[in-house]
């Protein structure tokens, strides 16, 4: 019997030394190891190079998306190309170190998109996964942070974000920058998604991987790029886009937030977020409520310029301590000043043209100022800031400013004037 | 001997420099030492005028074959003889000359404190001026702050502007004493309070005029305008008490100075204009005054107008688009 059993060892023995052998060679299939050992090869690293100096303006990550070697990266890596095609050429280097140059066969700018085809045959691709995937998955996202080499990062699915403009996943896992662009695949190496952002402390963003079929299905037929570049694409997409959000914002259906006496608009939709305080110290001989609100989400343009950002901010100031005279110098001087810039070069903007009147509304007179420039490179495009102050009151006053960015110059005027006509008070 | 007469050296403002006495004619008037009468101005010739004596007691003036010749009373012709009256001027080269026999009645006499002196030069307009602008510079400063003040704290902010002007005075009465010999201190103040109180009373009206009617184009030219023209009153009226220039000398000066300072500071501020800023620049004045005295546009026009802007910024962009 004791024979028996030490046979029935022995023969088992032999039969798993082998496996634990192999095992100890070769990655399980599913690991962390294998995944960065059999997929790595689809990545590369996107460099995008200032041609007279020869140097690297930006870095990013790509992936070989489908048979014929189509490249997807984001849209913000390669921005500097299609803001500036004669300055800027794309290299892509792969796993082994080969560098080929590409060119741009169309973007998604709203998503942050773009396809890449170099002239080199890839070997093989990565697929999309297909199935919805639950929260809680197993992801892994690969990229060249900081341009420290490719690496792997494991993180979770946590589900498309809810109250944002655009769909995006919520990746619990650590994307820094350079590994934008890069792919996040589950366990059986299907892309879920693109890393486009993160907020730090784990909380990453992905674009859904259906952004980057449809990208890829728009352009299936581009062979040449076109010569004209991508600008005028971008400014339409943008336009387009902006016509769809703004629709209908700060109409009469629009949530109230009461600062006495003022009512005043809020939140007007999910993806706003909103916040309030109040200054009331005891050295100040007055106290200041402020409302803010603004849009999470905004569209990569270029470096300086993005879209898609709305802002507005209601100040309420009250006095029972300062005469009428020293109250509207604090008034005025809130009119005029506070957040009265925003980021911009000469290349990119026009400077800010101003227009102030006194504006007898349903409501009340309102000192009103309107603000806007225009983004040379996309003429359709400007930024604007509104911003009213109630007349009449001795004692309080109201300052609210609406800030918009990268919207057409009906959008100025229909989104302030919507604005306006929101702003109410008790006389 | 008894004097027969006096040639007196006048200023620009007619006030006795010099008096020489005439013992006997005839008298010679020139730069040489070996006149009568030595006149320090270097277009006189050194042997310029004489004066003399002729029947029944006519007193003759004669060119001496002079460069730029002689001139009697507000003549603009250079004349080389003439008969002189006691008490009419001359003028030769830049120097105003007058003869007045002993015989000459002299004005008369003024009695203390009947005569009113000029408003500017009295010392009370100065005094009275400086407590006004100073109790003015107290409420703008308690006005314009909107923190909590102390009275110590409102009555020690104006002193800067007290010091500096006092000191811009006192250079003002310097330059009098070197150049009319007096000093002139309480006019020049009174002078310089005047301007710095109508400068603050035209940026009460700016400011008003601003929160009323935003609209108005080049508001700001009638600033400037408003400014210079208070410039040049500053240096009319500092001129006028530190030199002996005349009436049309100063205004000149004061018209020069003013449009030197006024233009380069426009021109700074055009340069500043037209750079590049991501700053938006707008007038937003508010007071506190009923909205129903505020004249106001309707929502239509307001953003009609804003049409206006789109076209501006799209000529901004052609520009721009040009200069690439």
């Amino acid at each position: 019997m004791n024979r028996l059993l030490a046979a029935c060892a022995l023969i088992l023995w032999l039969c798993v030394i082998p496996i634990i052998r192999a095992s100890q060679a070769q990655p399980v299939p599913g690991t962390t190891p294998e995944i960065f050992k059999q997929f790595s090869e689809y990545v590369v690293k996107i460099e995008v190079v200032e041609t007279g100096s020869a140097a690297k303006a930006s870095t990013g990550t790509g992936f070989v998306a489908d048979p014929s070697g189509r490249i997807v990266t984001n849209y913000h890596v390669i921005s500097k190309l299609v803001h500036s095609p004669e300055r800027y050429r794309i290299d892509v280097i792969d796993v082994a170190g080969g560098t080929t140059v590409a060119t741009v066969l169309g973007v998604d700018v709203v998503y942050d998109l773009a396809v890449l085809r170099t002239a080199r045959r890839p070997k093989g691709h990565l697929d999309f996964e297909s199935k919805p995937v639950e929260q809680g998955t197993r992801l892994y996202s690969l990229g060249h942070p900081h341009d420290l080499g490719l690496s792997i990062v494991e993180g979770t699915h946590n589900g498309l974000l809810k109250h944002t403009l655009y769909p995006k996943v919520h990746f619990t896992g650590s994307l820094n920058p350079g590994m934008s662009g890069g792919p996040t695949l589950t366990q059986a190496g299907k892309v879920v998604g693109v890393n486009v952002a993160t907020e730090g402390n784990q909380i990453s963003f992905l674009v859904p991987a259906e952004r980057a079929i449809a990208l890829l299905e728009r352009t299936a037929k581009v062979e040449t790029p076109a010569a004209a570049g991508f600008l005028a694409d971008v400014g339409r997409q943008i336009y387009d886009n902006q016509s769809r959000y703004l629709a209908g914002m700060f109409d009469a259906k629009t949530p109230r937030v009461v600062l006495s006496p003022y009512n005043l608009p809020t939140r007007p939709t999910e993806f706003f977020r909103c916040w309030a305080d109040a200054v009331r110290r005891k050295e100040l001989p007055y106290v200041s409520v402020t409302h803010d609100c603004s849009t999470d989400d905004y569209i990569f343009v270029s470096s300086e310029q993005s879209s898609g950002i709305v802002r507005f901010f209601h100040q309420l100031l009250s006095t029972s301590e300062l005469n009428p005279a020293r109250f509207f110098t604090l008034y005025s001087g809130q009119f005029q000043g506070g957040n009265a810039a925003m980021f911009g070069n000469e290349e990119e903007v026009t400077p800010f043209r101003c227009q102030t009147r006194n504006v007898a509304t349903a409501n009340g007179k309102l000192k009103a100022v309107l603000c806007a420039r225009q983004y040379i490179k996309l003429p359709t495009l400007y930024d604007a800031v509104f911003r009213a102050a109630t007349l009449g009151s001795r004692n309080a006053g109201l300052v609210s400013t609406l800030s918009l960015s990268g919207v057409s110059f009906d959008n100025v005027q229909g989104l302030s004037r919507r604005y306006m006509e929101n702003i109410k008070w008790q006389r | 001997m008894a004097a027969l007469g006096y040639i007196e050296i006048l200023d620009g403002k007619g006030s006795v420099v010099e008096r020489i006495a005439v013992d006997s004619f005839p008298v010679t008037i020139g730069r040489a030492y070996s006149n009568q009468v030595i006149v320090s101005d270097p277009f006189v010739c050194p042997l310029h005028l004489k004066i003399a004596q002729h029947e029944q007691g006519r007193l003759l003036a004669s060119d001496l074959d002079s460069v730029n010749g002689s001139y009697p009373t507000a003549g603009k012709e250079s004349v080389t003889q003439w008969e002189l009256q006691s008490g009419s001027q001359f003028r030769i080269g830049h120097t105003v000359l007058r003869y007045v026999s002993v015989d000459h009645p002299p004005a008369p006499t003024l009695v203390d404190g009947a005569v009113k002196m000029s408003l500017l030069a009295s010392p009370y307009a100065a005094v009275i001026s400086a407590v006004v602008l100073v109790l003015l510079l107290c409420l703008d400063g308690y006005l314009s702050s909107f923190e909590r003040v102390t009275v110590a704290q409102i009555i020690s902010e104006p002193w800067v502007t007290v010091s500096m002007l006092a000191t811009w005075a006192g250079m003002w009465a310097l330059a009098s004493r070197l150049v009319v010999s007096r000093f002139n201190f309480a006019q020049h103040v009174t002078i310089a309070c005047i301007a710095l109180l109508t400068i603050s009373g035209l940026g009460v009206v700016a400011e008003w005029t601003e929160f009323f009617l935003p609209r108005i184009p080049m508001l700001w030219i009638a600033g400037v305008f408003g400014y210079g023209l208070v410039l040049a009153g500053l240096v009319y009226g500092h001129l006028g008490a530190a030199s002996a220039l005349r009436r049309r000398s100063r205004l000149w000066a004061a018209a020069a100075v003013s449009l030197v300072v006024v233009s380069s500071s426009a021109i700074s501020d055009f340069a500043a204009r037209s750079k590049f800023s991501t700053i938006m620049e707008y007038s937003g004045v508010i007071k506190p005054i009923d909205a129903a005295w505020v004249p106001a546009t309707s929502v239509d026009e307001f953003f009609g107008s804003s049409e206006k802007l789109k076209s501006e910024l799209d000529k901004l962009t052609k520009k721009a688009k040009a200069s690439h």
